[in-house]
């Protein structure tokens, strides 16, 4: 069956089967080989995308549930090839070892700076908590969301 | 000197490939007309496979071929210290862990591949399933691994069932009799520790090509320890190791558990048979099930204290689960032996160790390997002890603990960098803690 959807801003078409999930979708069919699979079972949250504005786990997502959504994957982050103030932070801040947590938790902080520009730390440890890492024990990557709050929040100040 | 990088903060060169999504893991690269593997692994922990029919299997609509160990008649055994693990079980031998592969089913996609690997019949002879490594010393236990030879020393206990014993070890400093003579207090206690997965995010995956002009297999997989794994691969499958290459992708986490052969040849074999490009891609139950554990380990220790609260002697007997094969097991229980007193001052130590062979995952490498199975071991004995001696624990642990100039357990001095008790002083800084030390 064919579905319709946003990807990254680009409108797509795409041939699916009943059980292809949205992360295959993603992966296989738009070749977006960033999103993750660590588990398939919803626990690790390295398939982590945003969908019409909310998180979820793209392995637990059938595609066909997203026919006519607006989905937004790390692919879709960087603008006009500058990157994202949060990718920023978390280069600058050593919050990358193995990566393969990182597209996840990108998109978890994103979902959340975009909700609440001033996180307290239990706020960011809440909003990344259905993301595991396994290499840096997460200081580091809470460093990144604060830096990354502290950049976006100036910046739109200075937008105004 | 100038300092170019030491003390000075230097971003990661593929930090941008990363947060990004542009660093490719193996699973994340692409190949044309590329197949599909599914590993049929053992159906019971120990058995023997009496049977192995794939006729049903075959003839599903895409499947390309199913290799059994009938296909590759001239297989040798493979392993990290020890050449212990079966590339794929043989009719008549026996399966002695879950994560053993019978076949190896190669499909035009993966479903077909998972559909075929449910269709294989599988018969066997069910064997003793031995899950504790204090059943496997029996003398009565069967032995698991029927003509291995046992690299036993005089040291180990006669009674115990050496065929089970994969290695043992053994450790002396000073007089471990005459430090437990001056003791004022022996506590003695058992402990004992569980299977733990490294869990890197991303699971074992890879693909092959076999390039037949140059007569090469390629591998694209991640791997701890590239060069050992291109050597295993290719003593395994009888290829030159010129002929074999691996190339590094993205690595999504390993933690040790990515320094045994996991997918390599198996991707090798199906790339040589088929002469397309092949992928194989772990579930997470199956990276659970086949590859490597933390050891668990069985811990007897004995420690000899002074009223004024001194450590005075320590001997400790270590048992580790290494599972069915070997992988780092020898290794690991000679470590952990060695750091069974911890970052503490002991004159008098002595110390036995050995991997013992079950049914289980075999353990492996892990972050630590084997010493932080000892932490667990030594420092709840510093605690008993500091309880029975009703002195501070951590003025218990700071009037013991390391300087520069103390010698560990296997005879080595310490030079420089010895913090342990700044360490302690920071922990009780930063854990508020209200007792006080002594300095």
């Amino acid at each position: 069956m064919k579905i319709n959807l946003t990807v990254n801003g680009e409108k797509r078409e795409v041939e699916v089967k009943p059980q292809t999930r949205l992360l295959d979708l993603l992966r296989e069919d738009l070749d977006l080989t960033g999103t993750k699979e660590g588990c398939g079972k919803g626990e690790c949250g390295a398939c982590t995308v945003i969908m019409n504005n909310e998180l979820v786990a793209s392995c637990l997502v059938l595609a066909i549930q997203a026919d006519q959504s607006e989905i937004i994957t790390i692919e879709g982050l960087n603008c006009q090839d500058e990157l994202h103030p949060i990718q920023k932070a978390f280069i600058n801040k050593g919050a990358v070892q193995c990566g393969f947590c990182i597209p996840g938790m990108i998109m978890s902080s994103k979902q959340l700076l975009d909700e609440n520009i001033n996180p307290t730390e239990a706020e960011i440890k809440r909003g990344l908590s259905g993301n595991i890492c396994r290499c840096t024990g997460y200081v580091k990557i809470i460093d990144a969301v604060k830096e990354a709050a502290h950049k976006m929040k100036s910046r739109g100040e200075d937008d105004d | 000197m100038t300092k170019r990088y030491v003390g000075k903060n230097t971003l990661k060169i593929d930090a941008e490939s990363k947060v990004t999504g542009q660093a490719q893991y193996p699973s994340d690269l692409k190949f044309d007309n590329c197949l599909h593997i599914k590993i049929k692994r053992a159906t019971y922990p120990h058995a023997i496979l009496k049977d192995l029919d794939i006729s049903g299997a075959k003839k599903i609509d895409g499947v390309v071929d199913i290799i059994t160990a009938k296909d590759f008649p001239d297989l040798n055994t493979f392993g990290l210290i020890i050449k212990d693990q079966e590339v794929l079980i043989k009719i008549g031998e026996k399966m002695k862990f879950m994560g053993d592969a019978l076949a190896i089913v190669i499909a035009e996609t993966e479903e077909i591949a998972l559909k075929a690997r449910n269709k294989i019949r599988v018969e066997i002879e069910k064997l003793e399933v031995i899950t504790d490594p204090l059943r496997a010393i029996e003398k009565d236990a069967p032995a698991i691994h029927e003509d291995f030879s046992g690299l036993c020393t005089d040291y180990l206990e006669p009674n115990l069932n050496q065929k089970n014993i994969l290695a043992d070890h053994y450790l002396k400093k000073g007089d471990v009799k005459k430090g437990f003579r001056e003791a004022d207090l022996i506590v003695e206690n058992e402990y004992r520790t569980q299977h733990i997965d490294q869990l890197p995010l991303q699971n074992e995956s890879g693909y092959a090509l076999y390039d037949d002009k140059k007569d090469e297999i390629k591998i694209w997989a991640a791997s701890q320890w590239l060069h050992d794994t291109q050597a295993d691969v290719a003593q395994s499958i009888n290829m030159s190791k010129e002929k074999i290459r691996i190339i590094q992708t993205a690595i999504g986490g390993a933690f040790g558990k990515k320094e045994d052969v996991s997918v390599h040849i198996h991707l090798a074999l199906a790339a040589l048979h088929t002469k397309r490009p092949v992928k194989l891609v772990y579930t997470r139950e199956e990276s659970m099930i086949a590859q490597s554990k933390r050891h668990p380990l069985i811990i007897k220790a004995k420690t000899g204290v002074s009223s004024n609260g001194y450590l005075t002697a320590w001997s400790v007997e270590v048992i580790g689960d290494t599972g069915a094969y070997a992988s780092s097991g020898p290794a690991v229980v000679h470590k952990g032996m060695y750091h069974c007193t911890g970052p503490y001052n002991v004159e008098n130590i002595e110390g036995t160790s050995y991997a013992v062979y079950t049914n289980n995952t075999y353990g492996g490498a892990m972050r630590g390997f084997g010493t932080t199975q000892m932490a667990f071991a030594y420092e709840s004995q510093m605690d008993i002890l500091a309880h029975e001696l009703n002195i501070d624990p951590a003025q218990f642990r700071y009037q013991n603990a390391y300087i520069t100039g103390s010698v560990t357990p296997n005879g080595q001095k310490l030079g420089k960098s010895v913090n342990t008790k700044r360490t302690i002083e920071s922990v009780i800084d930063l854990a508020k803690w209200e007792g006080e030390i002594n300095k």
